[in-house]
């Protein structure tokens, strides 16, 4: 049984999951039935929610509906006050969030049948992480989130402890290429944790770009952030690490790299989705002896892919699987397939 | 209405802003509040306000956090009890509303009840309400068209459970009944609708006047007692902005006593005397012992007023284009329409006509006296020009003394203005080639006049 279910005991060991997909179409929602449907829930209460509607609305453009997810008896989810009007299934209110969506507040209910429901939950990042303490009043062991379209940003360590990738031949329909941006996004999000000492200095840093020197002393730049354009680094020769609290983006990256004195620095984001960096500019800065490390890591519990693109186009399964397995040094599920085998 | 005053230059926000509300019902309740304007209303809130403070003085921190924690449950659900009055079915949301409300009242009432608060907080008891929504008693706050209303509906759902292909089709047949539910819950909820909605409201102002104890407690404030004659009396006064903003300096606020009547008050004394903040402080005093709050100030005696004016003179209306010598006439004429009618009213006006010339300043302001001196009302005005004070009752800023400044106000006779700007001028470093020319240009005006 085990081995059918791969990474569900992984899951297990964190609190929270964020589902993301880098594409439209990429198996998000399949992801998401798997893991409901592999669930102990006699061992964990488990609460399902997504975020908001906003992310999703491409979906009332495409007028294609958003997908109803099956929830089995015993589990909590969080949806819009219309989505709940709309269940399918017999639940049980246990709470209105003061937290407003398009499609109305926010209610938690429990499911106490199995069936159908539209999730649409906080629209904000910062409502998310509400509703997410709320479920701990009401002791949820682990908190599911169906990320929206293309939006890493709540698979944020900040956010949710854990994720799953979803990708496939939405991102595109080009094998290697498919591997190579996918194994990007993989590197980014696996990037290392620097130092508990630095953490400890930077981590209550919200804004602004800061460094700390070879005794450990933290000093802040003149320059607000790593966006504008006249970035000074005099009189900083004894910089050992460089932080960027908010974006890093290709051109600040670029001027770190060229700059004799900062070689051998860290330069240190809050976590990957603050990296907005091209793979070519962040291998030229790792090439010159450039490291780059973060604050806090989402553990990336495992990849899956979707080999069929919209268009129709399917990619070899296993191929692929295997592919972007070795690039990326972590198992990678074809749940579809896997299915299937499994009947 | 309380939210129509609390931009008032006299610093209402900052008091509003440091009460420690558990609900957003709770403070757009406080924010719709009106002012109170009959003794018995204002002696009633403050009777209940005393007891919150004796309550907050003597709860243990785990009840009271409990019963904050309670509070923060509140949720506006006014929508929800206009449609129970209006008897349109209420959806399960709705419903779980309702009854998340009445468990909470009960827990909050009993705790208070505990604690010998039942009869100062008087939440109503909606235990029957409870029993409506909840019929297997299972004291829960959370809610659903339970089993047990309908065996049938326990058949269908029972059925579902062993039959789930056939779910789709049970659940229509199903949603039915529901429906049937929920409508008999709401005709029952309806004979309840009043005591939910004193419910809600108690539950808000159980808030506040937790809130207003605790303020009560924190900043020193006094409960105070109501004037029968029409004067005001306040022992050192202070103002809790100022004083946080001096004490942020590492400086210490000097409280002022003043008592006042409904004939004139003349304020005169240095710059830097401290004259605004007393209007100021006034202002504040007379607005919070209206809506029912501590008052800053050791001991405090308050006539009620109808209507409270405070002019302050430098106030610009940008948005209605006024320059600050004509928003403050408007401001001062309010004042004076006002006067001619039978209401009560209190008007503080900080250094009229103070942006004209002086010539003209001095008769706007001996006149604005005359003017308001006949009347039946409270004034409290300062100035620094020269005027007779007339049946002006006349109080001055003890002032510069031994390199520092005495705020505390002191009686005297005429209205005669002090001349101590060069000398604190002086003390502020200002530049000498422009103090010493001034100072001679003074003697000579005053040599020129004796001549």
């Amino acid at each position: 049984m085990q081995s059918q279910v791969p990474f569900i005991s992984d899951i297990l060991k964190c609190d929270s999951l964020s589902i993301v997909g880098l594409q439209k179409n990429t198996g998000k929602t399949e992801c998401l039935k798997y893991v409901l449907q592999r669930l102990p829930l006699h061992e964990k209460r488990v609460a399902v929610t997504s975020i908001g509607i906003d992310g999703e609305s491409t979906d009332q453009v495409t007028l294609t509906q958003k997908p109803e997810i099956v929830l089995r008896q015993g589990m909590y989810f969080g949806t819009s006050e219309a989505h709940y009007r709309q269940r399918r299934l017999v639940s049980e209110l246990i709470d209105v969030s003061d937290e407003s969506t398009s499609l109305g507040r926010v209610v938690t209910a429990r499911a106490l049948t199995q069936g159908k429901i539209l999730l649409s939950g906080p629209s904000s990042t910062q409502g998310l992480r509400r509703w997410m303490r709320d479920m701990r009043r009401h002791d949820i062991d682990l908190v599911i989130i169906d990320g929206a379209l293309s939006r890493l940003s709540l698979a944020s360590p900040a956010v949710s402890q854990s994720m799953i990738l979803a990708t496939g031949a939405a991102y595109s329909i080009n094998m290697s290429q498919l591997v190579q941006r996918t194994a990007f996004v993989v590197d980014l999000i696996n990037i290392g944790v620097t130092s508990q000492d630095n953490i400890g200095k930077l981590a209550p840093l919200e804004s602004g770009l800061w460094w700390i020197d070879t005794d450990g002393n933290l000093h802040e730049m003149p320059a607000a952030t790593s966006l504008s354009q006249q970035v000074q680094f005099e009189g900083m020769e004894q910089c050992a690490t460089l932080y960027v609290a908010g974006a890093l983006v290709d051109s600040f990256l670029e001027k770190v790299r060229k700059n004799k004195q900062l070689r051998q620095v860290e330069l240190v984001v809050r976590d990957f989705t603050k990296i907005f960096v091209t793979p070519q500019q962040l291998r030229l800065f790792q090439k010159t002896g450039g490291c780059l490390r973060v604050l806090q890591r989402s553990k990336l519990i495992a990849v899956t892919v979707n080999p069929t693109s919209p268009s129709g186009y399917v990619l070899d399964s296993a191929a692929l699987c295997d592919k972007l397995s070795q690039a990326i040094n972590l198992p990678v599920y074809d749940l579809l397939k896997d299915k299937t085998k499994e009947l | 209405m309380l939210k129509n005053v609390i931009e008032s230059p006299c610093g209402l926000r900052f008091m509003l802003d440091g009460l420690d509300l558990q609900s957003g019902f709770a403070r757009r309740w406080l924010l719709e509040m009106n002012m109170m304007t009959s003794a018995s209303e204002i002696e009633a809130s403050h009777d209940v306000t005393k007891r919150f403070v004796g309550f907050v003085r003597t709860i243990d921190r785990t009840h009271l956090t409990t019963l904050l924690f309670r509070l923060q449950g509140v949720k506006d659900i006014r929508t929800t009890i206009k449609n129970l009055r209006q008897q349109s079915t209420l959806d399960d949301i709705e419903l779980f509303e309702v009854k998340h409300l009445a468990i909470l009242s009960t827990q909050v009432a009993q705790l208070l009840a505990e604690h010998g608060m039942g009869d100062a907080a008087r939440i109503p008891d909606l235990n029957d309400v409870i029993t409506i929504l909840d019929p297997d008693g299972l004291k829960m706050a959370s809610f659903y068209i339970y089993d047990s209303y309908c065996a049938e509906l326990q058949q269908l759902r029972k059925l579902m459970r062993e039959q789930p292909q056939q779910q789709e089709e049970l659940l229509v047949e199903a949603a039915e009944i529901e429906e049937t539910v929920r409508r008999d819950l709401t005709l029952k909820l309806h004979s309840h609708v009043d005591a939910i909605e004193s419910a809600l409201v108690a539950l808000a102002t159980v808030d506040i006047n937790l809130a207003r104890a605790r303020q009560v407690v924190e900043m020193q404030l006094c409960i105070p007692s109501i004037s029968a004659d029409g004067s005001s009396h306040y022992t050192a006064m202070f103002h809790p902005q100022v004083k946080a903003a001096l004490a942020r300096r590492g400086k210490a606020f000097q409280p002022v006593d003043i008592a006042f009547d409904t004939s004139p008050t003349l304020i005169t004394g240095a710059n830097m005397g401290g004259k605004t903040v007393v209007l100021k402080t006034i202002t504040l005093c007379q607005l919070l012992f209206q809506f029912g709050f501590g008052v800053p100030a050791s001991e405090a005696c308050i006539a009620i007023k109808d209507e409270i004016y405070f002019c302050i003179g430098d106030e610009q209306s940008i948005e209605r284009g006024l320059s600050s010598f004509a928003a403050e006439m408007k401001n001062i004429d309010a004042v004076i329409k006002a006067s001619r009618t039978d209401r009560k009213i209190l008007a503080l006006i900080d250094e009229p006509a103070r942006t004209t010339n002086p010539t003209e300043g001095t008769a706007l302001v001996q006149a604005l006296l005359k003017v308001l001196s006949s009347r039946h009302m409270s004034l409290v005005m300062t100035t620094h020009y020269d005027i007779e004070p007339g049946s002006a009752h006349c109080l001055r800023v003890k002032g510069f003394a031994d390199g520092s400044m005495d705020y505390s106000l002191v009686e005297v006779a005429g209205g005669e203005v002090p001349h101590e700007a060069l000398t604190i001028a002086h003390s502020l470093g200002i530049d000498h080639e422009w103090l010493d020319l001034a100072r001679k240009e003074l003697e000579n005006s005053i040599s020129e006049k004796t001549c």
